[in-house]
């Protein structure tokens, strides 16, 4: 009987976890590769120069939306900060045609308030909203599919703990260079000592869409609509109707001025002006999200003409604020550099953590396939998925930094281009496996991949000014440290190549000493 | 201070390690652990876990401190289980430095 | 202790042995528990968001809020659960147990069937 459950535990932890593992593995990559966002976008904006966020940042922004969107009904301005050196807006298109949805964006100079004269790129923003809504799929479809695999990740974790009955014993155990029992060391390494970070980010990534794909308790409490529940949880402010009397905006910088003294030196991280130029319009000051765990806003609502505070909305009620903590422990905004690269680590963990079990799976049906004397179509398949998944993915990302550097700047739709790239690299990672079986195409990806990125510096060097010496000399310490970084990714793959490369077959050795090792309990043996 | 943390976890790791016959081996080339040096190893384990979170609490309050502890303790656990089988006596020599950074942190 | 755990390997050797009859029957069992598990543990982890948002005794917003933080510890719990009984008919006898019990309370609540 107990036996009989650890077994259930077992074989709901490995299929759960396969089914979806390949998604979980690009959700964990991409979703750790968001960490750094702002950077990424500063990369891949090499006309950017290194600038600081000064206090009229605010003002400037505001003046810009008034030339460019006058009659937007709603505009929302990301002021620059120390990590992210543009101000980004966007706003909802105005005009009579009711309350369209249309929105549009751009990018703008702190210091000017026109768009930034870069190229056109999605940056690290590619990575963070593919990790969370996928590509080439409606936004809500891709959310649905996102939050389903963390759901399985979710019982992939509690009945992988529940299976792993040594998880103490076993805290620290790697054995490398033995087959599937290294897998297998590895996989519980890489989960057990990061678990909290596992339960965490899985946990709270599914909060992030709770009242997406769990509706029904706030449907049930709130018949009326969201309005009064965001009201009654959050104390945002029912949005105040058109007045259609034109009143002059009041200047911003008193109220960012206000705030600061309000929040005691915190700083404004975004601006929301609703129904700019009418006499109900208002100005909402939302502190920055790098500055508590919570990303519960606290907010000043001031009225628009007059400047006189409406609201401020501090910390909500407990439930609320622990909702705005797993919100905040997420996206991980509040981290400072330190913290950053811990949650960069603890994420590789976790993305180690998925591709060691898909290979595990590989390697098991590979073992039991060797006995049988036949390969199965399972087995290529999940074998198969496995290096274009695993080891493609990095390539694609490369690919994509190579065509932030390579396509045309004035090019049609380059935005679009860039990722349409990665997307075309990552297809042919799942095409390249047909023609080169089995360690052969792994040692094949993991090496592009590693030369795709040891050779970026080199490229960047060619077609931009700010290539690492120059950035280095400069102190843009963003820049210099990114290519470096993209070394590193190229010295981490380039090992994997090589090591894939000169690896034994597991089977093959595992078969050596005893046939019968492989299905009996490794404990059995110890 | 945080440094002193990180090196109380990892001492507080590698105590937990030599417990363990596995490990034991690893270090000393002898499997057997004897009753009383495992339970004093184990105890010292925890007790220098438990410690460990003093010093970032201190320093950044509940909050943001048991956030960074936990990620501290990741950080420090994964190199010792990689020094473990490549090089046991690096990860030996390692645990002495809470001593060291205690030492940097009263000077 | 895990090692052993893993039956992937062990499912192919227990075909051999086992008689035809017993292979289509663990087969129908684990559909039904991927049933009783995925849809039957969903529809407990909404009963259980609905339940608690209007019977939790605290504001409007904030009972919403817990309770549909909570429920994805609730589905996780069922799909274990889904899986960890016995037999497959306990496990969905388990689950429609608990959906009923949480269909009963929730008519208490609100004095009509949802």
């Amino acid at each position: 009987m107990k036996e009989g459950f650890r077994q259930s535990m077992a074989w709901l932890h490995s299929w759960a976890g396969l089914l979806v593992g390949w998604i979980l593995f690009a959700v964990f990559l991409t979703g750790t590769a968001a960490y750094l966002r702002p950077e990424i976008s500063y990369w891949m904006r090499p006309e950017l120069a290194l600038s600081r966020p000064g206090p009229a940042d605010a003002e400037v922004a505001v003046k810009a939306m008034q030339g460019m969107a006058p009659n937007s009904p709603t505009w929302f301005i990301t002021l620059p900060s120390e990590r992210e050196t543009t101000t980004r807006v966007f706003w909802r298109e105005g005009g009579g045609r009711g309350r369209g949805r249309g929105f549009r964006e751009a990018v703008l100079d702190p210091a000017t308030g026109h768009p930034v004269e870069a190229r056109e790129t999605m940056g690290g923003e590619f990575f963070y909203r593919f990790h969370f809504q996928l590509h080439y799929m409606s936004v809500l479809w891709g959310r649905w599919i996102v939050s389903i695999c963390a759901m399985f990740m979710l019982v992939a974790i509690v009945s992988g703990i529940i299976t792993h009955r040594r998880i103490f014993a076993d805290f620290f155990t790697f054995r490398p260079g033995k087959g599937q029992r290294s897998w297998l060391d590895g996989h519980n390494v890489c989960a057990v000592l990061a678990l909290p970070y596992h339960l965490m980010i899985t946990y709270t990534g599914l909060v992030l869409f709770m009242l997406m794909v769990m509706p029904w308790g706030i449907d049930r409490a709130y018949p009326g609509g969201r309005q009064a529940f965001n009201a009654e949880a959050f104390g945002s402010a029912p949005p105040r109707p058109r007045a259609n009397t034109p009143a002059p905006l009041a200047p911003v910088l008193p109220l960012v001025e206000e705030a600061q003294r309000r929040w005691e030196g915190g700083r404004v991280g975004r601006i929301v002006v609703a129904n700019p130029g009418d006499a109900n319009a208002t100005i909402q000051l939302v502190r920055a999200d790098s500055e508590r765990i919570s990303y519960n806003p606290q907010s000043l609502t001031f009225d628009g003409p007059t400047g006189a505070l409406i609201q401020d909305s501090g910390e909500g009620r407990p439930a609320a604020e622990v909702r705005g903590w797993m919100y905040g422990l997420h996206i991980g905004r509040f981290a400072g550099p330190f913290l950053r690269g811990l949650f960069l680590l603890s994420g590789l963990a976790g993305t180690v953590m998925v591709a060691t079990g898909c290979v595990l799976w590989a390697v098991k049906m590979r073992q039991q396939a060797a006995k049988k004397g036949r390969v199965g179509f399972g087995t290529r398949l999940v074998e198969h998925l496995n290096i274009a998944a695993i080891a493609g993915l990095p390539l694609a990302m490369a690919a994509f930094l190579w065509a932030n550097r390579l396509l045309p700047v004035g090019m049609e739709e380059r935005a679009a281009w860039e990722v349409h790239v990665f997307f075309i690299i990552w297809g042919l990672c799942f095409v390249h496996p047909l023609f080169r079986r089995g360690r052969q195409a792994w040692v094949e990806q993991f090496a592009a991949g590693a030369a795709a990125f040891a050779l970026l510096p080199a490229l960047n060097a060619l077609v931009t000014q700010r290539h690492l010496l120059a950035t280095l000399a400069e102190g843009d310490i963003v820049r210099a440290g990114f290519d470096l970084g993209l070394l590193a990714c190229a010295a981490l793959l380039g090992v994997l190549a090589w090591k894939v490369a000169r690896h034994q077959p597991a089977t093959a050795r595992a078969r050596r000493p005893a046939p019968k090792a492989a299905l009996m309990p490794a404990e059995a043996a110890e | 201070m945080i440094a002193f943390a990180a090196a109380l976890s990892y001492a507080g790791f590698t105590a937990l390690c030599l417990a363990m016959a596995r490990h034991h081996e690893q270090v000393f080339r002898s499997r057997a652990v004897p009753a009383g040096r495992r339970r004093v190893l184990t105890a010292l384990g925890w007790g220098l876990l438990a410690l460990s979170v003093v010093p970032v609490v201190m320093e950044l309050g509940w909050g943001l401190g048991l956030v960074l502890w936990l990620g501290l303790l990741t950080a420090t656990a994964m190199p010792l289980a990689m020094l473990l089988n490549y090089a046991p006596r690096v990860a030996l020599a390692l645990a002495v430095t809470p001593v060291l950074t205690g030492i940097g942190l009263l000077l | 202790m895990m090692r052993a755990g893993l039956p992937v390997p062990s499912a192919a050797s227990l075909r051999a042995r086992l008689p035809p009859g017993a292979e289509l029957r663990r087969a129908g069992g684990i559909v039904l528990r991927i049933l009783a598990g995925v849809g039957g543990g969903y529809a407990v982890a909404a009963l259980s968001t609905t339940v608690l948002s209007l019977g939790l005794p605290m504001q409007r917003a904030e009972a919403v809020l817990t309770a549909t933080m909570a429920s994805f510890a609730v589905y996780a719990g069922a799909v274990v659960w889904a899986f960890a009984a016995r037999n497959a008919w306990r496990a969905c006898a388990g689950i429609a147990g608990t959906a009923a019990l949480l269909v009963a309370v929730l008519y208490l609540l609100q004095g009509h069937l949802p």
